[in-house]
């Protein structure tokens, strides 16, 4: 909300700078977002004396004049009618610079030389057009500054930060109020009289009738005859632009005149379109369309508020008049309203509409339904004033409820109470009564263009702002009692992203908006789009954490970026269910491709596999205490690839995937480089993880190995040959490992060598090689049974 | 005797240290267990020390020996794995290194935080990204049609369920299942509709605190957040509080610190004002606290809300907000 300081000025006296201005008002909650001066476009100019005029030999229309600046003469040309001898003027001479970047140089003008110009305000860019030069009224001494002597006038622009709550103060009045209220200096309201034609009364004009009594619970209307249509004076143009409206004629001028001066949005009708008498204010039905003064034609939402007249609407009420009744230059007679309007009716129906209008703004914040009269008034009467309008007796006015001012109960010791402050009840009164609030015995009564004001906090807070916030206490810490209730969530996302982060994998944070498509290769189910999406990449909720990570891993690669490895913990969006919120768990993903080992003049130059990303996987369960998990062959993951993919189950529960991203999607997201990938359902695994840990004591005697080598058929996995010797080796087994694949060689093609190696190791006492020996045996012979596996020489 | 020993010993260490290619290596064999090598003359110097002390230097004698035969072996064996006959250990060549696991700076900015309050006595909250309207709007004072719906821009999911639009929902939750006091902050990602720039994310992310009691003032708010300023940026970091309005709190506050870069004097980021607008705070609306089943009249509380990104990009002097999701390996190896 923009706000000129000069205009406020004319309603309050203001003995602060317009800094200081600025800094009270955003300490009252008005954030002033700009303060800026009102800056004349032209430098340079001084103020001459026009000594003498003659004409110019060559031209009929031209003069020469000699303008003295009191300690030089120039020789100007000039071609306006009204330049006389004896004139102060503003000259502007060689080096000056008007509007539009306009330099002033020397100049031969038909045969004669000028050394500048004497200027009119239009020149000057203060007013939009002139008739002659500007010849001063005031005794201006020659030579002096035109633009210092212009700016002791300087006017400033406020760019306001206006809070929802605050309709109000979206007006010239209502800001000076607050200032009234910060100040402690007296509001002036505008003086004014409406002069009414006494032979005509208005309900030979119109009648009202509100059929929609909740949408509009006040119209009111007034009639002014025989306007002529023009443009404004200079002095209502000048205000209106100061504040970024545009003048469009005297009329219309004044309706937004009187909107930013009180606050309340009017409308006028040219009263020869309406086909009257009757107005009628009802909501709109299914399926009506309506053209509004912008020339489009819209859909009406039902139950919109609509002003009609006998044969038709002729605007939509509180938001856009009709292109059917709009004021236009032909106009001689107007209907002039004032209304309130339903803040709800007014939101819904703006939004359905997608339309926005000064007015609209107003009234679904709540205008004040009994500054109606006052607004009207206010613009009656410049209708006259300026229009030259005649404004017919009587005001017709419709209120079937009237909405009274609102009584709030309010102690003052709760303003102490919430504010840890110490203020006595004479300043808490002060405040209030500043703000043209009425304290009636325990209650307070809320003038009805408050609409914030509902509740005793509410006072409170308008004692704490006008108090200022700094003036307010504050306490160092209090001891409010509190339990420490960690919930495991937090927990567990730090301490598996500090355990990932120990293996040597960067933490990446992705977008949780995907393109459909992108969504559609991880999801499960129903995609979980939204509704009204900001673009066509961020359509859908991610069911997984891979999409954004494989973006991450394209965009670094497209960089020249291609060893990564990069992982993310973060909700994901799964279990699409109708009017329910969807599964939100908590996922972990890791990707990596590119080099093993990072580029260095010794590295191993090596690209990431399978075994990889199995191993960080296994690493990683490790380091979170999850030893008993089990790698299984798993195709059913549709991102990974056949033959390249596994699943890890804990207790028979599958808790997570890895394997290298399939063909197909690695293409989708523009990669062709090899990249493998785990995810883990972070749910799952934090309640397995027993962070109730016991040391286990170190063994006090040495551990003996034996290795042996089994030929067998290919297809028996590693983990089958290890399963079994582990479920058959006995106490003094304690470990089981392969440390060798061989292919070749004098091994049969389908076969291979495994090459297992075994520790021995008791608790009790050193183990002989003869204790060893009887268990390997055993093992051995069982083993090469099971899998009907040879040794290898 | 023994000097000569201890004599032959430092020199061969002394010498040793720069030997860098088997050529010197063999020499310094040569001079020191070759046949006329000093170890060979100091054993024919035996011959001219009396008997009775004989044994006790050829012990001596024999100690370095071994001593030196065994760092030459050492030597030796290190030559022998180095490239080639002349070459040597560049020591300036770069180590080996392993993959650096960083963590992403957003988070290392929520621990910060997350610690600081927990060191004041508050426990970290979570709550569902995608809300029911309930949740998000209308437990917090915000009724269907409400203007303030419009201050932030909502995604939806369909007309009841949406994107939070802030954390405050996790107030709520918490506030449901748990009496007073309570003393929170909820950290999380939440969403607006707002077209990415560099100031502005689709998604960021929020802390959101929350403290109830009984004697509750708009002091200790100011008391705290002035406290998390100070260890957040700095003992010199001042806090400002101006009115504002958000419907959830009455009397609404936004919050400024002190502009981090020039310490409050003006700078070109602060425009000069030498505040940089932080976030909003302020005293729980009683209707908050009746949708929950508070009791108004018994029960005060604050919030106050913070943006983790915002924090994040004061502290790392960051100045487009998108730099925190595109996961350049240039930006996240930077923390």
């Amino acid at each position: 909300m923009i706000i000129s300081y000069n205009w406020l000025k004319e309603y309050i006296d203001i003995d602060l700078t317009p800094q200081e201005l600025a800094d009270s008002l955003t300490e009252a909650g008005f954030e002033v977002e700009e303060l800026y001066p009102v800056i004349l476009p032209f430098s340079g100019v001084i103020v001459g004396k026009v000594e003498k005029v003659e004409k110019h030999p060559n031209a009929d229309k031209l003069s020469v004049c000699s303008v003295s600046t009191g300690s030089e003469e120039f020789q100007v040309i000039c071609g306006a009618p009204n330049v006389a001898e004896g004139q102060v003027v503003p000259f502007a001479g060689v080096g000056a610079v008007l509007p539009k970047d306009f330099k002033i140089r020397k100049a031969k003008i038909r045969g004669v030389e000028s050394f500048g110009m004497i200027c009119s305000k239009e020149e000057l860019g203060i007013e939009e057009s002139s008739e002659g030069i500007w010849a001063f009224e005031e005794e201006y001494e020659t030579g002096a500054n035109v633009y210092d002597l212009l700016s002791k006038d300087q006017d400033y622009i406020l760019d306001l930060f206006i809070t929802p709550n605050r309709p109000d103060c979206l007006c010239v009045i209502g800001i000076a109020r607050e200032v009234a209220a910060i100040t402690g200096n007296k509001l002036r309201l505008p003086e004014f009289y409406v002069e009414e034609e006494t032979n005509q009364k208005i309900d030979s004009f119109i009648s009202i009738n509100i059929e929609d009594e909740i949408g509009c619970p006040r119209y009111a209307a007034r009639v002014i005859r025989n306007i002529k249509i023009e443009p404004s004076p200079l002095w209502m143009r000048k205000k209106l632009e100061t504040v970024g409206i545009r003048s469009i004629n005297n009329i219309v001028d004044i309706t937004n005149f009187v909107l930013m001066e009180t606050g309340h949005p009017l409308h006028a009708f040219d009263l020869s379109q309406i086909k009257g008498p009757e107005i009628n204010v009802r909501a709109s039905r299914k399926n009506e369309t309506f053209i509004t003064l912008d020339n489009k034609e819209r859909q009406l939402p039902e139950n919109t508020v609509l002003i009609c007249d006998e044969e038709r609407p002729v605007a939509i009420g509180g938001i856009m008049g009709g292109q059917n009744s709009e004021v236009s230059g032909a106009t001689v007679d107007v209907l002039l309203e004032a209304a309130y309007f339903k803040p709800e009716r007014i939101s819904y129906s703006g939004k359905k509409l997608g339309l926005s209008s000064e007015a609209s703004q107003r009234f679904e914040r709540g205008a004040d339904p009994n500054g109606v009269i006052q607004a009207i008034n206010r613009a009656a009467a410049l209708m006259a004033e300026i229009a030259g309008g005649k404004v017919v007796q009587g005001i017709c006015d419709v209120y079937p409820n009237p909405i009274k001012p609102e009584e709030i109960k309010f102690r003052p010791e709760k303003v102490n109470r919430l504010l840890g402050s110490n203020l006595s009840s004479d300043i808490i009164f002060e405040k209030l009564k500043g703000l043209q609030l009425v304290i009636k015995n325990e209650k307070v009564v809320i003038p009805t263009f408050r609409v914030d004001l509902r509740k005793e906090v509410d006072l409170i807070e308008e004692v704490a702002r006008l108090v200022n916030f700094s003036n307010l206490p504050s306490r160092d810490y209090t001891e409010v009692p509190y339990e420490i209730n960690q919930p495991e969530q937090e927990n567990i996302n730090n301490f598996l992203r500090d355990k990932l982060l120990e293996l040597g994998i960067n933490e990446a944070a992705t977008n949780s908006m995907l393109k459909a498509e992108e969504a559609e290769i991880f999801q499960q189910g129903k995609n979980i789009t939204i509704l009204n999406p900001i673009s066509d990449d961020m359509t859908t909720m991610r069911p997984s954490l891979l999409p954004g990570l494989l973006k991450a891993v394209n965009y670094n690669i497209n960089r020249n970026m291609a060893d990564l490895r990069l992982f993310e913990i973060g909700r994901i969006f799964t279990n699409y269910k109708e009017n329910q919120l969807p599964d939100q768990p908590y996922a972990l993903s890791a990707v990596i491709t590119g080099r093993r080992c990072p580029e260095a003049w010794n590295s191993d130059k090596e690209s990431v596999d399978f075994y990889d990303i199995k191993g960080i996987m296994e690493s990683f369960l490790s380091k979170i205490f999850l030893d008993n998990f089990k790698f299984i062959l798993y195709d059913k993951t549709k991102y990974l690839m056949k033959g390249e993919s596994a699943a890890v189950k804990i207790n028979d529960e599958i808790v997570g995937v890895c394997g290298k991203i399939a063909d197909d999607t690695i293409k989708a997201f523009g990669i062709e480089n090899f990249v493998y990938a785990f995810e883990l359902d972070v749910d799952k695994i934090s309640n397995k993880i027993n962070f109730d840990r016991k040391y286990d004591p170190i063994p006090k005697y040495p551990y003996v190995e034996r290795d042996i080598a089994l030929v067998l058929d290919n297809k028996i996995s590693a983990s089958e040959v290890i399963g079994y010797i582990d479920q058959i080796g006995g106490s003094l087994l304690n470990h089981v490992d392969i440390f060798d694949v061989f292919h070749g060689g004098n091994i049969p093609a389908d076969k291979k060598s495994l090459a297992v190696r075994m520790r021995f190791q008791s608790t009790e006492h050193t183990l002989s090689d003869k204790e060893v020996d009887q268990t390997f045996n055993k093992i051995i012979k069982q083993t090469s049974k099971q899998f009907n596996a040879s040794l290898r020489e | 005797m023994p000097e000569q020993i201890d004599q032959i010993k430092r020199d061969f260490e002394a010498e040793a240290k720069d030997i860098r290619t088997a050529d010197a290596l063999e020499d310094l064999r040569i001079k020191y267990l070759g046949r006329k090598g000093h170890i060979s003359n100091a054993f024919s110097l035996l011959a001219e020390i009396p008997k009775e002390e004989k044994p006790k230097f050829g012990q001596e004698l024999n100690k370095l020996k071994k001593a030196v035969e065994s760092q030459y072996n050492t030597l030796y064996e290190s030559l022998k794995k180095g490239k080639g006959k002349d070459e040597y250990l560049d020591l300036t060549l770069p180590g080996r290194k392993p993959f650096i696991g960083r963590k992403h700076p957003l988070n290392q900015v929520s621990d910060e935080i997350k610690s600081i309050f927990k060191s004041l006595g508050f426990t970290i909250e979570d709550g569902p990204e995608i809300e029911t309207d309930f949740y998000n709007f209308e437990a917090l004072n915000m009724p269907k049609s409400h203007p303030a719906r419009d201050m932030q821009d909502t995604l939806y999911i369909t007309e009841d369920i949406v994107l939070r639009t802030h954390t405050s929902p996790v107030q709520i939750r918490v506030m449901q299942n748990k009496k007073p006091p309570i003393r929170m902050i909820a950290p999380g990602r939440v969403y607006r509709r707002d077209t990415p720039d560099a100031s502005h994310s689709p998604f960021f992310h929020q802390a959101e605190g929350l403290v109830v009691g009984e004697d509750v003032t708009f002091a200790d708010l100011k008391g705290v957040i002035e406290s998390f300023a100070c260890q957040m940026f700095g003992e010199d970091i001042n806090v400002r509080f101006r009115p504002s309005f958000f419907p959830f709190t009455e009397p609404s506050a936004e919050y400024d610190f002190s502009c981090v870069f020039c310490r409050g004097k003006g700078c070109r980021v602060c425009k000069n004002t030498g505040w940089m607008e932080i976030s909003g705070a302020g005293m729980v609306h009683p209707n908050v606290f009746k949708a929950v089943g508070y009791d108004p009249e018994k029960y005060t509380g604050y919030a106050f809300g913070m943006g983790i990104d915002r924090i994040a990009m004061l502290k790392y002097g960051i100045n487009d907000i998108r730099l925190f999701f595109e996961n350049d390996l240039r930006f996240l190896n930077q923390f």
